[in-house]
């Protein structure tokens, strides 16, 4: 699928630069593309350059060399005007507004597109409703700023960037201070906006398993300023997150596609249940406490669910001891109880 | 989207309806303050002077050479203290900046002091005295290059600085370092002189003739129209500097326009009336809280009416109608200004954030 490219950078380093003499390079060569209706998630450590590619790609901080391209121009020779029709951000910064509605705030995304006094049409009107009405913010739209939630400021403010009505839409870390529920609404509402109006969303994020899940395209950048584009799943199969994100005592599950404490092994288990929801929590509480699966090996313990009245029991059957258990909770209490038991011998 | 617009109009209403209420309140302050002093002129000698009528000369000469310039000046150094209040509020993005938070009242004493304080004991006093240049034209002549003098050193310095907060240090320790060159002037000054000084930090609208009167108002309402033609951008600032050049705004541009203009604004009153405090701070938020809105469209012709209408009260107060005690308008100011900024800040914690913060 070959889509129109609204963003492209050609052999693009970044850094800063202080008067002549190049101070620090944060990435070279690289060569990206952004284009209509695609998701692309920015995601690397603390520390290696998110912000700065950011800043260089929305123009805020030109490049140490190549280009950036908007729609047809280098970035830096659009008139700022331009740019912002083009062009809207969404920043970390919170936005402090006393005294100002939701509508107010959207409404000031017009800013490109009206007159000196700012005055609004009709048009604008309708443009600054459907926006607020896209991010599911339509009950908000009279109420003022300082009253929202963070949740419900996010989609204030992607609201704003979208009332703008550009080709591109840029947001550092729009999930940062996010509770999850809201995390996933946010991402949602992006996609969406992707996928329906065809514009190209741009987003850095520390939310790994979120930007798995929802992105057209990852970016991935590592410690080193290496950065490495692809489709997720193709990403998450080469192994690549594992040394892009490698500290110490962290690994990569590539199965549930995120980071996990690595497990101290204290023994080996079997588990016999229907494919269920039910399985897939008792593997991971077993797994949390640190049993993993037999494989093949010879198993400490075994466990059974099985359905009594629709409600789930556990059987637990270790060397010395079993046992009938309704609830995870009491599973792992006797399993521990085991384990001290045995340590004492 | 039907519904949308009725409540538009509605909100439209609301605010222009508040608007010419407060140009109603205006209007009757302007008169009262016109009337009222250590003598009183009642409203139908007040008809009679206007018509040509028979009235007493005393009344009439109250009238044309004190009471109008004095309202008059009231109305409009209100109205621009409020304004650049405003703005700064605005572009600091704090609620407690003033007119002056850039130091130009502080370089404004600092002219005083030196025209008032030296010419006990140096040259310069003296060579102004020989060009003319002592007594009220020449005080505000010397606030005006004080005030100027500091709006230079502030353009020059935050030409190369980036962040808005390290103008707003600057400006306090502009403040503090005129402060110590009047304080050290003072050390060295006659009493006549220290009583003249302290008399002019006092404030007053009365200090305006009709020769200054012209270029009071031409240079006012001069910072009146610019402030109109920044409705949009300081809107934009709301958000922050950044949003604002995200969305197309030219940084520079706009920061130097609102600190020249507060500059003009601050100064031309400060070297007319003296440094009137707590009007420029207290104003702005009253007018946030009476139209609900951050909206600059609705806030900048509402603080000039507001400024206007609280200058004249203060003034009104300051004169004591019916007695010869003229109070320091500065008092009045603070008097009441205090009150405001305790409510707005007291009232910020309820409110979520109230205020600009």
């Amino acid at each position: 699928m070959n889509r129109a490219a609204v963003l492209t950078c050609t052999n693009l380093s970044i850094g800063y630069q202080n008067q002549k003499t190049v101070i620090r390079e944060i990435s070279k060569d690289l060569n990206l593309r952004l284009n209509r209706g695609e998701l692309v998630c920015l995601v690397g450590p603390n520390g290696s350059g998110k912000s700065t590619l950011i800043r260089t790609l929305t123009g805020i901080q030109p490049p140490l060399s190549g280009d950036v391209v908007l729609l047809d121009k280098r970035i830096a020779d659009h008139s700022a005007d331009e740019k912002a029709k083009n062009l809207s951000v969404v920043l970390t910064t919170p936005v402090q507004a006393g005294f100002m509605t939701a509508f107010d705030i959207v409404a000031l995304g017009r800013f490109p597109h009206t007159n000196w006094a700012g005055r609004l049409t009709d048009d604008d009107t309708e443009i600054i409703l459907s926006a607020i009405a896209s991010v599911g913010a339509g009950d908000l739209t009279h109420r003022f700023i300082h009253e929202m939630s963070d949740g419900e400021r996010q989609k204030v403010m992607i609201a704003r960037a979208l009332a703008q009505e550009p080709v591109l839409m840029v947001l550092d870390e729009p999930t940062a201070f996010l509770d999850l529920p809201h995390k996933i609404e946010t991402m949602r509402i992006l996609r969406s906006i992707a996928r329906s109006t065809g514009k190209a969303v741009l987003l850095s994020t520390h939310d790994l398993n979120l930007a798995i899940r929802c992105a057209d395209r990852l970016w991935i950048i590592d410690q080193h300023g290496t950065l490495i584009s692809g489709i997720p799943e193709d990403l998450v199969l080469s192994g690549i997150f594992g040394s892009a994100f490698g500290i110490h005592g962290v690994n990569f599950d590539p199965v549930r596609g995120e980071f996990t404490i690595p497990i101290e092994k204290k023994g080996t288990f079997a588990l016999t249940a229907q494919k269920s929801v039910e399985k897939i929590w008792t593997w991971y509480a077993l797994e949390r406490i640190g049993y993993l699966p037999a494989e093949g090996e010879r198993e400490d313990i075994t466990v059974t669910i099985r359905k009594d009245n629709g409600n789930a029991v556990w059987e637990l059957c270790t060397g010395t001891v079993a046992r009938e258990c309704t609830s995870l909770a009491e599973l792992i209490e006797c399993i521990s109880a085991c384990d001290e038991g045995d340590d004492s011998h | 989207m039907k519904l949308n617009g009725s409540w538009l109009r509605e909100w439209f209403g609301k605010t222009t309806f508040g608007i010419l209420l407060s140009l109603g309140i205006l209007g009757a302050l302007f008169l009262l303050d016109i009337m009222l002093g250590s003598v009183n002129i009642p409203l139908d000698a007040l008809v009679s002077i206007l018509t040509g009528g028979e009235v007493k000369e005393t009344w009439a000469t109250i009238f044309w050479v004190w009471r109008i310039p004095k309202a008059i000046t009231a109305v409009f150094a209100g109205a621009a203290l409020a304004l650049s209040g405003l703005l700064m509020q605005t572009f600091f993005r704090n609620p407690l900046a003033d007119p002056y938070i850039l130091g130009i009242s502080s370089g404004a004493s600092v002219g005083v002091a030196l025209v008032m304080l030296s010419s006990g004991f140096c040259g310069i006093g003296a060579v102004l005295a020989g060009l003319g240049l002592l007594g009220d034209v020449g005080i505000s002549f010397a606030a005006m290059l004080g005030a100027f003098a500091v709006l230079l050193l502030i353009l020059l310095i935050s030409a190369k600085i980036q962040s808005n907060v390290t103008i707003l240090v600057l400006g306090i320790m502009v403040s503090y370092i005129s402060g110590a060159i009047v304080t050290i002037l003072l050390q060295f000054s006659d009493e006549s002189s220290m009583h003249t000084y302290s008399f002019w930090t006092f404030g007053s609208f009365s200090g305006v003739t009709w020769d200054q009167l012209p270029l009071l108002l031409f240079l006012l309402t001069a910072g009146f129209v610019v402030s109109f033609l920044l409705t949009k951008p300081l809107n934009a600032l709301l958000l922050g500097e950044q949003y604002a050049a995200s969305m197309g705004m030219d940084y520079k541009k706009v920061k130097n326009a609102i600190m020249v203009n507060t500059a003009v604004m601050a100064g031309v009153v400060t070297a007319f009336c003296g440094p009137i405090g707590f009007l420029g701070v207290a104003v702005p938020h009253f007018c946030r809280s009476l139209f609900v809105t951050a909206d600059h469209r609705v806030l900048v012709p509402a603080c000039v009416i507001v400024g206007g209408i609280i200058a004249l009260a203060t003034d009104i107060i300051s004169h004591l109608p019916g007695t010869d005690i003229v109070l320091p308008l500065n008092a009045i100011t603070a008097l009441f200004g205090a009150p405001v900024v305790i409510w707005v800040i007291v009232r910020g914690t309820r409110f979520g954030r109230g205020v600009i913060t």
